[in-house]
């Protein structure tokens, strides 16, 4: 008998589970404002995204949920999708939009912010994606570490090439740093971030990916191929965890780099997010990567808009939603207190003409004034979603040097040509 | 006597051994915990720097749990774990073990049936219903987001298992002839069970217990698809801001992983006594 | 009371079973048929459209030679880490059920990883293999220690191996622990009365007693291995060159990560149908060796 007792409380207590879910629901649903939610998928501005939410919440009267997510973006708006339980707002990255957009996101092309922004992106003729940042991939270097072995200054446009570079280098190991570089052996690092950059700096770059495809192209005998691939060595060459190259962590090797152990390491302007955990030397920025060439591409970072919002186009959203969610847009762009979000707060390089940055870390500083001064190289936003994991595990190979540099361009040369082209 | 000297020297020699093995294999379970506690006190930049010092160059820091407890909302996630890892573990049991009793005791074609596709459920890999669930619960029947759906789900997910511990505990450990004793008393098929054969099942059920009270602790993939609301987070789903693809905050993770760990391991010292209560007592030889 | 009608049999499947398989259909039934019926379509996970293609699924998983690649090193990985898992749970059990003083303390310690959800465990392994070995290997040049084990294809390997076995010990060596207790002091203390040793009575008297519990335990070692997937995540994630792929993995990437959701979808299916074979004919196997008590 008291066993049945048992379980009829326990019934009980599930069921009063339930009505206290119920409640709490609708607890949260009666403020009179809108509710939004808003999806972020750049880890390192969390905390001031929630931060953000509140204040904003308290000055509209729009309340703003913020979330994150570390699977995989795809794989978390798929589950959302699925549950009829969209976000309001999503920030993901151009390849996503490309896929999400058609059945997934309004048409923004009448917004004000259009005008100001020069990364905004478009599927089928109309704009879909609100550009959260400029962001680009270059050399990092640390001007410090360097100037306190060759006690000169620094000045990064001098080793545009890669002879150059290597002088440094060399100078840098006879002066006491050994191994003055680090290399990410990350996939997306290596095939998402370097090896892209050989596509985007062809000067018909889909002309070049279409004869990847048909198995046309020859990179043994590309220069930009070769001119990167110069570059890697030299990296190699001079790697502080050359031993076990695909063993080193981002971590530590982030850390070194801010500490000045080591002075390059190929990256972007996010690696900020990391350098800043340590003891950091002010004096750091990005710099093109060093070639022997004269087209000029050695003057220029490779980026451009990174992080996309679009507002769901689903009948989950309501109309007042989606107003909120437009109203959030302009915020940010028009709004002195949204400019002071992206920019002060997230450090972020703004994507519009009319924020001024002021207070950018120091990576930020040198994307900005490439982009400024129109030396980004377009990122390529259309490559197959394995060629990270395929590519970058050729890459790796090269690295801990199972693989020579023409066994590297077979197996990208058979990757292309074994994938089917990205529809647009 | 030379004898019975020589037995007993070699059974001093035998639990040296004994004594030896296990302390080796116990350094060698704890060794990771240890490195935890180590690197738990120290700031980011040590930690990275020099994982195996004592203390980092920048000295001891609490500075680790504070973060942590901030960032995962740490009450609120621990209230919400506890209370459906408990519902969800008790239904479980409940079920589960009524469930195993009448498929060991009847040889009917549905218990085989039953029986058979549960186990063959242990081999489903989670992938495979991720999609189907969300769209059937929260497309169709829009139910998500409640502590009640994901309490329905884990109960769901884990009866298979349970069933086929319960299974095999009610086939080796409750005699038959207890349970005919009862009939012939008087007893219903239900009584029997509640009064003979549960309570010789305390040890199946600390064990059960303490599995799937870890198993729903820790889980996160379910609940992360189930409760997609801050105020309904599990401490797993708040813990995720701390690792990921691009960075490991190895710090925070270290920190919420011993808060975490604590009340489950009081769970786990306090059901280790019912486990040897109950196989010592509960036995009818 | 007629104990053989139809209506008494249901009435008691129903008092018993009723909710547990109202639930099960619910939850993991119905879901899987759906799931069933997906890897039919052509799907990438997030449009509207769920294009119906037939079979043409199942023929891009034979020809995904990366999968059958991840499903190879997956059996090789079980096997090895089953048996290692296994022994060393047996050992385990055998020693803290043998009297000595604190077992109750050794059994705690040993379970200790268990608390522990995969995923954290994995990051915190990967923190040791990468920092702290090498730390040490360094500072004391230990050789085989100074460069991480994860950086090598047979290193990456082995340190999954190494991972399983720690984490799931101590779960079987439960399972063991109650088996050893479950075996009758009468029993034994009858066959050391007809002259046998210690061992002699493990071997004879006491495994055969406990055959439920190795079923138990190898069943749940080797489906756990078969579908391993926080671990690799979080500890290798398929590094180095994609060489520790698991098949869980390669199915959630094909999913997701390559949008490929029906092909992901069959693979994983297939994933299922030979882990269930493996499972179901290992516990047949075993259950025609029970003994009872």
């Amino acid at each position: 008998m008291k066993k049945k007792l048992l379980a009829a409380t326990l019934a009980a207590a599930m069921t009063a589970s339930l009505t206290a879910c119920g409640g709490s629901d609708s607890a949260q649903e009666k403020g009179d404002g809108v509710s939004i939610t808003i999806f972020n998928s750049k880890i390192e501005v969390q905390a001031q995204f929630e931060e953000m939410a509140k204040e904003y919440s308290e000055a509209t009267g729009v309340n703003v949920e913020v979330y994150y997510s570390n699977d995989t973006v795809a794989a978390h708006l798929a589950t959302r999708y699925s549950s009829n339980d969209p976000y309001t707002l999503s920030m993901v990255d151009a390849k996503d939009v490309y896929s999400l957009a058609e059945d997934h996101a309004i048409d923004l092309s009448g917004e004000k912010w259009v005008e100001n922004t020069n990364y905004a992106l478009s599927v089928g003729g109309k704009v879909v994606g609100f550009p959260v940042c400029v962001e680009a991939r270059g050399l990092i270097y640390n001007g410090d570490a360097i100037e306190k072995i060759t006690g000169e200054a620094f000045n990064p446009e001098d080793y545009a090439t890669l002879d150059a570079f290597q002088g440094l280098l060399e100078k840098l190991a006879a002066g006491g740093m050994e191994t003055p570089t680090g290399i990410m052996k990350e996939d997306w690092s290596l095939a998402g971030h370097f090896l892209s950059e050989v596509y985007e700096m062809q000067d018909d770059v889909d002309g070049f990916i279409t004869s990847l495809h048909e198995g046309t192209a020859d990179l043994a005998n590309n220069a930009k191929w070769n001119g990167k691939m110069d570059y890697f060595d030299t990296m190699m060459k001079y790697n502080y965890a050359a031993s076990s190259a695909i063993a080193a962590e981002r971590e530590v090797s982030e850390q070194k780099l801010a500490e000045g152990e080591i002075a390059f390491m190929f990256g972007g302007n996010w690696d900020w997010s990391m350098i800043n955990a340590y003891e950091y030397s002010e004096n750091m920025g990005i710099m093109p990567v060093p070639e022997n060439t004269s087209d000029g591409s050695n003057k220029k970072l490779v980026g451009g808009g990174s992080k996309y919002f679009f507002i769901d186009s689903s009948e989950n959203t309501s109309e007042e939603q989606r107003q909120a969610a437009k109203d959030f847009l302009n915020w940010l762009v028009f709004d002195e207190a949204g400019n002071a979000f992206l920019t002060e707060k997230c450090a972020l390089v703004p994507a519009y003409k009319n924020i001024a940055a002021a207070g950018l870390d120091p990576l930020s500083v040198s994307v900005k004034s490439y982009a400024d001064a129109g030396n980004l190289i377009d990122n390529y936003n259309y490559l197959p979603d394995d060629h990270f994991s395929l590519c970058g595990a050729a890459f790796q190979k090269y690295l801990a040097g199972q693989m020579d540099r023409a066994g590297l361009a077979k197996e990208v040369e058979a990757y292309w040509a074994s994938t089917a082209p990205v529809e647009r | 006597m030379n004898a019975n000297e020589q037995a007993a020297r070699n059974k001093k020699i035998n639990h040296a051994i004994k004594i030896t093995l296990l302390i080796v294999l116990f350094v060698c379970f704890i060794f990771p915990f240890v490195l935890v506690v180590i690197n738990v006190f120290k700031s980011k930049a040590d930690i990275t720097s020099n994982p195996l010092a004592l203390v980092g160059a920048h000295g001891f820091t609490l500075g680790n749990f504070p973060e942590a407890m901030k960032k995962m909302n740490f009450g609120r996630s621990f209230i919400n774990s506890a209370f459906i890892t408990i519902c969800s573990t008790a239904l479980t049991i409940l079920f589960s073990s009524m469930t195993a009793f009448v498929i060991v005791r009847n040889n009917w074609k549905a218990c085989g049936a039953l029986l058979g596709m549960m186990i063959a459920s242990m081999v489903i890999p989670f992938q495979v219903l991720m999609i189907p669930m969300v769209s059937l619960y929260g497309g169709i029947l829009g139910v998500l987001n409640h502590r009640a759906t994901l309490i329905f789900m884990h109960v769901g997910f884990s009866l298979s298992m349970a069933t086929f511990m319960f299974h095999g505990a009610i086939k080796t450990n409750v005699p038959v002839a207890l349970e005919e004793a009862a009939t012939i008393d008087g007893c219903t098929r239900w009584q029997t069970y509640w009064m003979i054969v549960f309570p010789l099942l305390k040890s199946t059920i600390a064990t059960v217990a303490i599995i799937d009270a870890m198993g729903f602790w820790n889980d996160y993939l379910l609940p992360s698809l189930v409760l997609a609301k801050k105020e309904l987070y599990t401490i797993p789903i708040a813990t995720q801001v701390f690792y990921g693809t691009y960075s490991t905050d190895i710090g925070l993770v270290m920190a919420a992983l011993l808060l975490a760990m604590l009340p489950i391991l009081i769970l786990y010292l306090l059901l280790q006594r019912y486990i040897v209560d109950g196989v010592t007592s509960g036995a009818v030889k | 009371m007629k104990t053989n009608t139809m209506s008494y049999k249901c009435k008691q499947f129903l008092m018993f079973a009723g909710v547990t398989t109202a639930v099960f259909v619910a939850v993991v039934i119905v879901p899987f048929i759906y799931g069933i019926y997906l890897t039919l379509t052509s799907w990438d996970g997030v449009s509207k459209e769920k294009p119906f293609v037939g079979l043409a699924n199942y023929v891009a998983t034979f020809a995904d030679g990366a999968y059958w690649q991840a499903m190879g090193r997956t059996f090789l990985y079980s096997v090895i880490a089953v048996v290692l898992v296994n022994v060393v749970a047996f050992v385990l059990a055998f020693l803290v059920t043998s009297g000595v003083k604190g077992q109750n303390f050794f059994r705690a310690g040993f379970f200790t990883p268990n608390l522990i959800g995969g995923i954290v465990l994995g990051y915190i392994w990967k923190f040791v293999f990468n920092r702290a070995f090498v730390a040490l290997g360094t500072s004391l040049s230990i050789g085989p220690l100074s460069s991480s084990w994860l950086a090598t294809t047979g290193g990456a390997m082995l340190c999954l191996i190494i991972v399983s076995v720690w984490q799931y010990a101590g779960y079987m060596m439960l399972i063991y622990v109650a088996g050893f207790m479950s075996v009758s002091e009468d029993v034994l203390e009858a066959a050391r009365i007809d002259g046998c040793t210690n061992t002699q009575s493990i071997v004879y008297v006491s495994v055969p007693l406990m055959m439920s519990s190795f079923v138990q335990c190898l069943f749940l070692t080797v489906t756990r291995c078969f579908m391993v997937y926080d671990v690799n995540l979080s500890l290798t994630n398929g590094e180095p060159f994609n060489s520790s792929v698991m098949a869980a993995m390669h199915v959630y990437n094909q999913a997701f990560t390559y949008k490929n959701f029906g092909v992901g979808q069959a693979e994983a299916l297939i994933l299922f149908v030979v882990c269930a074979v493996v499972g179901v004919l290992q516990v047949y196997v075993g259950k025609k060796g029970e003994v009872s008590a």
